[in-house]
């Protein structure tokens, strides 16, 4: 039987397509690049990093209210990239699953155990046909009970796994190629070194030349569990510090 | 919270047949092999473990999960859709052991994952599942595996395959199968069947295996014990 099911329905609500497809899921990915943003997220020996491009859509915004870095709970960092409500949805049900989790069982959230719940809340949107999958990649970041530090990342399709490295967005296979190359030395790279390397494949898959303004950095070392942003200054000293090396 | 859709999305066409579900049934026909096989005192399962690239933690994430300490599950399909079915079927399993004082037998619980299962083709604004799942457990000593698809029906089998190829898997079990063999030997048959699928070398790091063992405990085997067998 090849005619599609349900008059068409198949390409507007999360039901199986003839060949046993998602359509709407498959959209949701798309949904992801539609503003334009790359961002990659790597780890080293006892460093985690998550830097993102800052687009300001109009000179008149506050740019520093232009924010994609949030703190889900303390030491938990997240990078959200997509659709921008649906970002700032996602974030928020994850300080919300993080904060219930800690009133319930009396300690923090462990960092796998919130990626599967964001990754189990969004597989019940791919399939209840009320709700729509959404539209953004989130990639957390934090430190393990193991002490190590990890990089998680979920998508629309309710997936999720840990990373030695992952690019999101327009640039991702990429990103992901740029952290292939080099996936044998980035276990032993020093905190210096992992922050150099997710901005350097950021500016290397997007030809750019970086200003502080242009990305955001957040980071999570062995000596600050806490997830930090990266203030501009910082930021302008690792450009430098990039810039010096080539 | 949300408003549900009053109706069900998988409705009969003119034919008599449930197209969500025959469409369900394509999904898992596409998804990574499986392979499943019951021995004299055991059960194995082996399934192809595929990274799309190299930074891909592979250990973060399992397909083979244990339910209960006598039984464990594996599947072809959609992952997230397995993780809702692993998280009911503990549920179920934890529950049976509360109310009736002894571990759930294996039939048991593929009744009611079933009929989980079920659920989702009738139940109004949700889609069926989309993965076929592999439940092996032992029962007082008896080797059990079955096979629970998107439809809700399942099967006790000997040796099964899912998943990509799963008709030649099928086919190279049914000359393989031998119902006297040892778990060791039900393990390698289970290891040649996954390479007739495979693309690429097979090495510990892309592929599962679980067992039930003669203790009666299911065991997800580590990447040294994989590469023994190997």
């Amino acid at each position: 039987m090849a005619r599609s099911s349900s008059a068409g329905f198949d390409r507007h609500i999360t039901i199986f397509s003839p060949e046993g497809k998602l359509y709407q899921v498959e959209y949701a990915f798309k949904a992801i690049n539609q503003g334009g943003i790359t961002s990659a997220a790597v780890k080293g020996h006892d460093t985690a990093v998550v830097v993102t491009q800052k687009k300001i859509p109009d000179k008149l915004i506050d740019s520093s209210a232009v924010k994609n870095l949030h703190v889900v709970e303390q030491g938990i960092g997240c990078m959200m990239t997509g659709m921008p409500a649906d970002c700032r949805s996602q974030m928020t049900r994850a300080r919300y699953e993080a904060a219930n989790w800690h009133y319930k069982f009396g300690y923090k959230i462990p960092i796998d155990q919130l990626a599967k719940r964001i990754a189990d809340i969004n597989q019940v949107y791919t399939q209840n046909a009320e709700m729509r999958p959404l539209g953004c990649a989130m990639v957390l970041i934090g430190f393990d009970d193991e002490g190590q530090p990890r990089v998680y990342r979920t998508d629309p399709a309710g997936f999720y796994s840990s990373f030695k490295g992952t690019g999101v967005g327009v640039k991702q296979q990429e990103c992901n190629a740029y952290f292939e190359k080099r996936n044998t030395k980035l276990a032993s790279m020093s905190y210096m070194e992992t922050v150099q390397v997710a901005i350097k494949c950021l500016s290397s898959v997007l030809s750019a030349d970086f200003k502080p303004t242009d990305i955001e950095v957040g980071v999570v070392t062995a000596a600050n569990k806490e997830f930090r942003m990266l203030s501009e200054e910082e930021i302008d000293q690792y450009l430098t510090s990039i810039a010096e090396l080539d | 919270m949300t408003e549900r859709y009053s109706f069900s999305l998988t409705t009969f066409s003119p034919s008599g047949k449930l197209v969500q579900i025959e469409y369900a049934l394509a999904a898992v026909a596409a998804g990574a092999p499986t392979v499943g096989i019951k021995a004299k005192n055991g059960v194995v399962v082996a399934t192809e473990k595929k990274a799309k690239n190299s930074l891909y933690e592979q250990d973060s994430v399992h397909k083979i999960e244990k339910i209960a300490d006598h039984i464990g599950m594996v599947y072809s399909g959609m992952g997230p859709d397995f993780r809702v079915l692993v998280k009911r079927a503990r549920k179920i399993a934890m529950q049976y052991e509360s109310s009736y004082g002894e571990a759930i037998p294996t039939g048991q619980l593929v009744q009611r994952v079933g009929a989980v299962m079920q659920e989702y083709t009738q139940s109004g604004g949700v889609r069926p599942f989309g993965v076929s799942l592999l439940i092996m457990g032992m029962d007082d000593g008896k080797p059990t595996l079955w096979q629970c698809d998107p439809s809700g029906t399942f099967f006790p089998w000997k040796a099964t395959a899912l998943g990509k190829n799963h008709i030649n898997g099928k086919t190279f079990l049914e000359k393989r199968f031998n119902a006297d063999q040892e778990l060791d030997d039900a393990i390698h048959v289970a290891i040649l069947t996954l390479k007739e699928s495979f693309e690429g070398a097979m090495t510990e790091e892309n592929v599962e295996i679980g067992i039930c063992n003669d203790l009666g405990k299911f065991v997800r085997l580590s990447h040294n014990e994989i590469k023994d067998h190997l």
